[in-house]
């Protein structure tokens, strides 16, 4: 298939730079790429919307889960989302994953309906009541998975163009080696999309990872300057990471970057 | 942004796009039917593709939102009404993208005469008409074939309205334009949504090259000129089924 393009340049400044088009808009809209989605309330969004990004084994859902503890114990609502959560279709994209006859913009377009409905149905309505919103990857991984398949670059922040900004994106880094190490250990092999097997890069799970996850890694480089990523060495300890999340979020929150123990529930987590 | 090929990729990087007017790059044609419900498109369309598969002609035929894949998933936000006006778009445009990547691509490749009723016209003029950005889903459909001919069914609204609503119990809540909010009333709420997408597709007409038919003309007289105006800009010919 041919590769998509954006009709024209699509609206996406990097984060915390407002576009022109946002300052048209009014305050309501500042928060958005470019136009918002249709049919949705733009104004009273008081909640903070921070998205932790990273490959498989970068150590996200650690931190988020540790994060949420944290916030919660200083008095903050936390509601969470992540790919594949929608009530609309997260449950039709597993069956998609399961079974291999789906395409790549079929897949790209469903994981985008997945967002959306997450964005207007969890996301908006949290951040109107002042909750913190804490993303398990966001759109930056959907346009990197789409975009090391060959689809335009362009044509995908044309779609999330009409999304929500967030107040903090971080990505932690790691090396594929490393991440490779811990998604064996979590599960005792590589996944058919981790590894992505779907692109004939090698026949050989652990080259074909290590290839795949250099390539999600590019587009994350790119991404990251294009959007103003706060870039976090994922390989670090879980403790230090953890700290410097801390004092990122709690500079933004205007709070006191607090000492933070996890509880009992969550020591095993702390590395 | 132009692809920028990393050296470490060695996944074929896809061609440039290419416009309407340049030459296309498969063997096959596209044959388009667009227009707002009611104007005798799909059957005349029927009738176009009942003639061509008795005479052996290779062609295939695909309708709007019919793919296996996405199926369910639009029935349920269909039915439990979840659906927003950005959910509604970019589902359609998942069902589109798998019977594009599945069969329409690979068969204009494979030199099949390629049938649609419905194609992204409907999503620019129908969704448009929900509120979705003209730019946004002009964007969000760019990686499908331009046709090689579309035609665009038009009847006066009141004539299309009232076939629609004289065959059918009740009107389906999202057809009708009820997530709107236009009005409580469903027949009412419909004529309006047709009235809206109807300027859509009207503001289409040019950009976009379609060949207006008159959806009043009587059917097997609409059909002739169909017929004629097919075969003066597809050379039928190269379908055709091949002498023994």
């Amino acid at each position: 298939m041919k590769p998509p393009r954006a009709q024209s340049k699509p609206d996406v400044p990097p984060n915390g730079r407002p576009s022109k088009h946002a300052k048209k808009n009014g305050n309501g809209a500042a928060r958005f790429y470019g136009i918002p989605m249709p049919g949705v309330r733009t104004e009273d969004l008081s909640g903070s919307l921070i998205v932790v990004e990273g490959t498989d084994g970068s150590g996200r859902s650690t931190q988020i889960s540790l994060l949420t503890e944290w916030l919660e114990s200083e008095g903050f609502a936390v509601q969470t989302m992540g790919l594949r959560r929608s009530f609309l279709v997260g449950e039709d994209i597993d069956a998609l994953l399961a079974e291999n006859a789906v395409t790549r913009m079929t897949l790209a377009l469903m994981y985008g309906t997945d967002f959306f409905d997450q964005l207007e149905r969890r996301i908006l309505p949290a951040l109107r009541s002042g909750l913190i919103v804490l993303a398990d990857r966001y759109i930056f991984t959907l346009i990197a998975r789409a975009a090391v398949r060959g689809i335009g670059r362009d044509y995908l922040h044309g779609i999330y163009e009409i999304a929500l900004r967030p107040n903090l994106t971080f990505w932690l880094n790691v090396r594929p080696e490393v991440a490779f190490d811990r998604e064996f250990k979590k599960s005792q092999t590589i996944s058919y999309w981790e590894s992505g097997r779907d692109m004939s890069l090698s026949n050989d799970l652990f080259q074909s990872f290590i290839r795949y996850q250099s390539m999600i890694k590019r587009e994350f480089e790119y991404l990251s300057k294009r959007h103003g990523f706060i870039e976090l060495d994922g390989e670090g300890s879980v403790s230090e990471v953890n700290r410097v999340l801390r004092r990122r979020i709690a500079s933004h929150l205007g709070i006191r970057s607090t000492h933070y123990k996890p509880s009992h529930a969550l020591a095993h987590l702390w590395r | 942004m132009a692809i920028t090929t990393p050296d470490i990729l060695s996944v074929p990087q896809p061609a440039p796009q290419k416009t309407a007017a340049t030459k296309r790059e498969y063997p096959g044609a596209l044959v388009v039917v667009e227009g707002i419900d009611g104007s005798g498109k799909s059957t005349q369309l029927y009738l176009l593709k009942r003639w061509l598969e008795i005479s052996g002609y290779r062609i295939h035929f695909t309708e709007w939102n019919s793919s296996p894949l996405v199926k369910s998933a639009t029935r349920r936000g269909k039915q439990r009404r979840l659906l927003t006006p950005t959910t509604f778009s970019m589902l359609h445009a998942a069902d589109f993208a798998d019977r594009c990547e599945r069969q329409i691509l690979p068969l204009l490749h494979g030199g099949y005469l390629v049938l649609a009723d419905r194609y992204i016209y409907t999503a620019f003029a129908r969704d448009a008409a929900r509120g979705c950005s003209p730019h946004w889903l002009r964007n969000l459909y760019s990686f499908a074939p331009v046709p090689d001919i579309t035609f665009y069914f038009r009847a006066p609204l009141e004539v299309a309205v009232n076939r629609i609503v004289a065959g059918r119990l009740k009107l389906k809540y999202y057809e009708a334009g009820m997530d709107l909010g236009i009005s409580l009333d469903r027949a009412e709420s419909f004529r309006i949504f047709q009235e809206r997408i109807l300027s859509n597709y009207d503001q289409m007409v040019e950009t976009d090259h379609f060949v207006l038919m008159d959806g009043t003309v009587r059917v097997n007289k609409l059909q002739k000129l169909m017929r004629q105006l097919l075969g003066e800009r597809i050379d039928l010919k190269q379908f055709a089924p091949k002498k023994k």
